[in-house]
């Protein structure tokens, strides 16, 4: 604080050519947004934007199918979350226990699939879970079982999640070994001298030590989570019945399909209350412990 | 990585990637963007047929850009917005209301009238027909897809049904399509079917069809009041129901890929569009044939489609002219077209050995009469989603027939004020 | 060491080693599961389109190179070395962009005196709750003002705003410890070499970790190329694999084969660079 005050703001002067990136791609769309979201502007007609103010937040807020498409992404994200982040702290202790080339090799086997693009990811798990002709239910017809993946409503956003941990878990993976990595061997060494078990040594020690990591990682997810739109919109086109739209789906039905730009801006800023309440509650959850 | 390595390389491929915008200089002095939504082997059959009228055109070059339907219209909106509208561009029939009034499309009448030019009478009547809003037609029909009957011809001889040469006889009423289904349908030996009679490909197409046949209506004339909830639609729909869960001939709806149970040929008969025959000609070990669809209500009516070539509304001088020149070339040239799957509205072009070569496309193109298009309304969009949740609702066996379409005319009523409001609100 | 305590340490060593083989065994088994699908696609990508919809067995009855060729035969009509091309230097580009303008500004954030520093940080970091949806339509029309639209700039320069790079550089920069910088200040380094010639080369693992992401990112999108790339010579590997699909049926062996000629590169690039470069990431204390 004993700088003067323009070397202080100089050093604004590093972060120039981000601000201006973030104040024109995201600044200024937000502002733009918020305030389409009070207008009533539907293209192909020769109507011109309309100014109705919260009207369109009214009419999200009495949209069947807002709510439909909501509980759809909320049905995702409380699947997808725990399984993610579970799976991949699984596999990232697994794979501390090996070290070098080993680590390296099974590290890329459960990274590969991100690299993925949707399109094809979507192709290939909607041939697996085709309930009459797919790859999954031909094995398992030999068992006598055959599973409705994604003709039933109940087993439909459960099929999605289960590609998306297939997809992305990788990344998560990734980062938790990291961190895994970080914490100084000596802790475990010493609870080792005294004693503790691998699973206590993980619960008192690795657990906590990880906090800072898991809580990035899991906020991340949330974040990511509730903006799902890729799967359901390759897989299962939001079917059947709806009952997979997710919110950002039907937000690009509205805008893109509907062509009713306001109802669309208005509909993207209640996900964004939505994201912005679960996060920062995941945030401060995980924190105060 | 070293620094200045970092700065190099970033130069090299931002200069790479702005190469790739780069094209060779052309000596031609017009240049036509045209945009549609083929994709899949359409697009690249449209684009050989582009590449020869620009070889029969050395002074014009046309550019074709494809993208997906889904997102098609709405860039074409934004591009006329942005001045970046292409001069020549697709429209299909159900969608080109919406833009005529919106001011994008150029009506072609005078371009038409012109002596030696397009021949008008030569196209089917009732699709130049849909083409006009307003009394000015706004587009130059290239094809019609109508929805017609694929029917396995290896499955049809096994279960007899032949005709006296023993060839496949596809049924043409009610009884010979019920007929069919019974015999068609094989149970396997765990009890469950592993071989169809008929199988719902595509709801919307299908039942709408049912619909129109069963003589249902969707609209007031005025468009005042939606009436998809009607006695008639509600039996139609019934219909395909029975045939899932009461008469047991047809599985119950996938979302996707029940097409592919034609594909593999466990499927008897499966109602379709025209445009699925490239993917089924890829089926080298399938025998398929194709009808019209069984007269099953006492309408004889047939759902189908158009892409309409547009011009933009702005266009003029030696553009229109060549823009013309080219809409004409493929109108003329649409047995090319019809090549890879699509029914061509010119009759003479129809009435030629080589198309009636194109077995299929023949078969088909005998339901070009008694066609019908989706309704003429501008919120066209939503009204799909609403049809095709309550016929997916109701053929899934979740709601009744009855309730699935109440729900489907209380949403669209409530469509229709809110578009009657916005009218009345906005002006004009 | 007392003897008691040498064996049960060699006894927990040899329990030790077979829990750890163990491990191994399940982590290759789920690193089979997890491969399968993509070795699954090389294998498809050879079978015939008829062949592929039938599914008579994993293994092709007829191997064929039919797809491959279609795809590789027409490049007019299917141009996958340019959609190719341009997926490539498009996301270099992204990533170098995000790299170079989010280190510059996490160290802003993290270790200059900044007035404000906190409000605008906080703000940042809030706008990674906003879904990229919101920012679609906007965005468009921006881009269309600037005259961007079909451009490999549409893709490039907005990824430089995203606020994940410059939090997650934030934290690292703040886990590094003070006293090497102040030694450096106190030897009368400016505040531009205590960016470049310390912090920076002690982050290249979070440097390289953003790279990955980043790069991933943009080569995985799918909804930025589709909106703002109208040029079917400009497209991008997804937007342009999807062209394979029509909105009732997809071209299961073409899509295929174009899939193994994209991704095969990149997982084995993949491969090759991350033995150099996560091997010993040290995202240290992320702390708030």
């Amino acid at each position: 604080m004993n700088q003067p005050l323009l070397r202080r703001w100089s050093g604004y002067l590093y972060a120039l050519p981000y601000l201006l990136l973030f104040g024109v791609f995201i600044v200024a769309p937000l502002l733009y947004g918020l305030g389409l979201s009070l207008f009533q502007w539907e293209m192909l007609s020769r109507l011109k934007p309309r100014f109705i103010g919260a009207a369109n937040y009214l009419e999200a807020l009495h949209d069947p199918y807002f709510w439909k498409a909501l509980g759809a992404t909320f049905r995702f994200v409380v699947m997808e979350v725990p399984f993610t982040i579970g799976l991949a702290l699984l596999i990232a202790v697994g794979l501390k226990s090996l070290r070098g080339k080993r680590q390296a090799f099974y590290r890329a086997a459960y990274f590969a699939p991100t690299i993925l693009t949707i399109s094809v990811a979507g192709l290939l798990w909607r041939w697996f879970y085709n309930s009459e002709f797919g790859l999954f239910n031909a094995y398992l017809g030999h068992l006598g079982i055959k599973i409705p993946w994604l003709t039933d409503t109940g087993w439909a956003m459960l099929s999605i999640v289960l590609m998306t941990l297939w997809w992305t878990v990788g990344g998560p993976m990734v980062v938790l070994l990291a961190g895994l990595q970080n914490i100084p061997p000596h802790y475990h060494e010493a609870a080792a001298l005294d004693g503790a078990t691998g699973w206590q040594s993980f619960r008192h020690i690795t657990l906590p030590l990880l906090r800072p990591v898991l809580l990035f990682v899991v906020v991340i997810n949330i974040i990511g989570a509730f903006q799902v739109f890729g799967q359901t919109f390759m897989i299962t086109r939001g079917g059947p019945e709806l009952s997979t739209r997710s919110l950002v789906q039907y937000i690009y039905d509205t805008a893109f399909n509907h062509y009713r730009m306001g109802y669309a801006a208005a509909l993207s800023w209640l996900l964004f209350l939505v994201i912005a309440v679960f996060s920062l509650t995941q945030f401060r959850l995980m924190k105060e412990r | 990585m070293d620094s200045r390595w970092k700065y190099l390389v970033l130069l090299l491929l931002l200069s790479a990637s702005s190469l790739s915008g780069c094209r060779q200089s052309h000596q031609k002095t017009i240049t036509l963007h045209y945009w549609n939504g083929f994709t899949g082997p359409d697009g690249r059959t449209m684009l050989r047929l582009v590449k020869r009228f620009n070889q029969e055109n050395p002074d014009v070059n046309v550019i074709m850009q494809r993208m997906d339907w889904a997102t098609y219209y709405n860039k074409l909106f934004v591009a006329g917005l942005g001045g970046r509208a292409p001069e020549v561009f697709v429209l299909q029939t159900h969608a080109l209301q919406r833009f005529a009034r919106a001011g994008f499309v150029r009506p072609i009448d005078d371009l038409a009238a012109q002596p030696g030019s397009l021949d008008v009478q030569d196209i089917d009547a009732n699709v130049w027909q849909a083409t006009g809003v307003e009394g000015k037609h706004y587009g130059v029909p290239l094809d019609v897809w109508p929805i017609g009957m694929y029917y396995n011809r290896r499955l049809f001889r096994e279960a007899g049904i032949v005709d006296a040469q023993g060839e496949a006889k596809p049924p043409t009423n009610r009884a010979e399509f019920m007929e069919a289904l019974r015999k068609l349908t094989r149970p396997a030996a765990n009890g469950r079917p592993d071989q169809w009679g008929f199988v719902f490909t595509n709801l919307e197409t299908n039942v709408y069809t049912l619909m129109l046949q069963n003589g249902g209506e969707f609209f007031t004339p005025d468009y005042s009041r939606c009436l998809v909830n009607n006695p008639k639609n509600v039996e139609a729909l019934q219909f395909g129901v029975d045939l899932i869960r009461k008469y047991k001939l047809a599985p119950p709806p996938e979302n996707y890929d029940a097409w592919i149970g034609f594909r593999q040929g466990k499927i008897g008969i499966a109602f379709e569009g025209i445009y699925m025959l490239a993917d089924l000609q890829k089926q080298k070990d399938l025998d398929y044939g194709g009808a019209p669809i069984p007269r099953i209500g006492d309408h004889l009516a047939y759902m189908a489609g158009s892409h309409n070539l547009c011009l933009r509304s702005d266009l003029h001088g030696p553009e229109q002219q060549a823009a013309w020149r080219f809409l004409r070339f493929l109108s003329d040239n649409s047995l090319d077209w019809a090549d890879g799957g699509q029914v061509p509205v010119r009759k003479s072009l129809r009435d030629t050995p080589r198309f009636r070569a194109m077995r299929v496309q023949s078969a088909f193109a005998q339901e070009v009469p008694h066609v019908v298009y989706l309704p003429r309304i501008n919120f066209i969009f939503e009204f799909q989603t609403e049809f095709d949740t309550a016929v997916e609702k109701a053929l899934r066996g979740s709601a009744t027939p009855q309730e699935a379409l109440d729900t489907a005319a209380a949403n669209i009523n409530k469509i229709l004020a809110r578009e009657r409001d916005a009218e009345k609100e906005g002006g004009k | 060491m007392p003897r008691e305590q040498t064996s049960r340490n060699q006894q927990n060593g040899k329990a030790g080693a077979k829990r750890l083989r163990l491990y191994e065994g399940m982590v290759a088994l789920g690193a089979l599961i997890f491969v399968f699908p993509i070795v699954l696609i090389l294998i498809t990508a050879f079978k015939p389109d008829s062949e592929i919809v039938h599914f008579r067995g994993i293994l092709p009855q007829t191997v064929t190179l039919a797809n491959f060729h279609e795809i590789l035969g027409s490049p007019e009509e299917i141009p996958i070395a340019r959609w190719f091309a341009n997926s490539l230097s498009i996301s270099t580009a992204a990533t170098l962009l995000v790299l170079t303008v989010d280190s510059l500004a996490a160290y802003a954030f993290s270790r200059l005196n900044l007035p404000g520093k906190r409000w605008v940080f906080g703000a940042i970091v809030a706008t990674m709750m906003v879904p990229g949806q919101i920012l679609l339509v906007p965005v468009y029309l921006i881009l269309n003002r600037l005259g961007w639209l079909d451009t490999p700039l549409a893709l490039i320069v907005p990824a430089g705003a995203g606020a994940f790079g410059v939090f997650l550089l934030h934290q690292f920069f703040v886990s590094i410890p003070k006293e090497l910088e102040e030694a450096a200040e106190i030897d009368g380094c400016s505040r531009w070499g205590i960016f470049w010639n310390i912090l920076l080369p002690l982050s290249k693992p979070a440097l390289a970790t953003l790279g990955i992401f980043t790069f991933l990112g943009s080569w995985n999108d799918f909804l930025g190329p589709l909106v703002f790339l109208d040029s079917v010579d400009h497209y991008t590997l997804p937007v342009g694999i999807a062209l394979f699909q029509t909105s009732y049926y997809a071209e299961y062996g073409l899509t295929l084969a174009a899939s193994v000629l994209c991704t095969l590169p990149v997982l084995i690039a993949f491969l090759l660079f991350q033995r150099n470069i996560i091997q010993g990431i040290a995202l240290a204390g992320l702390k708030d």
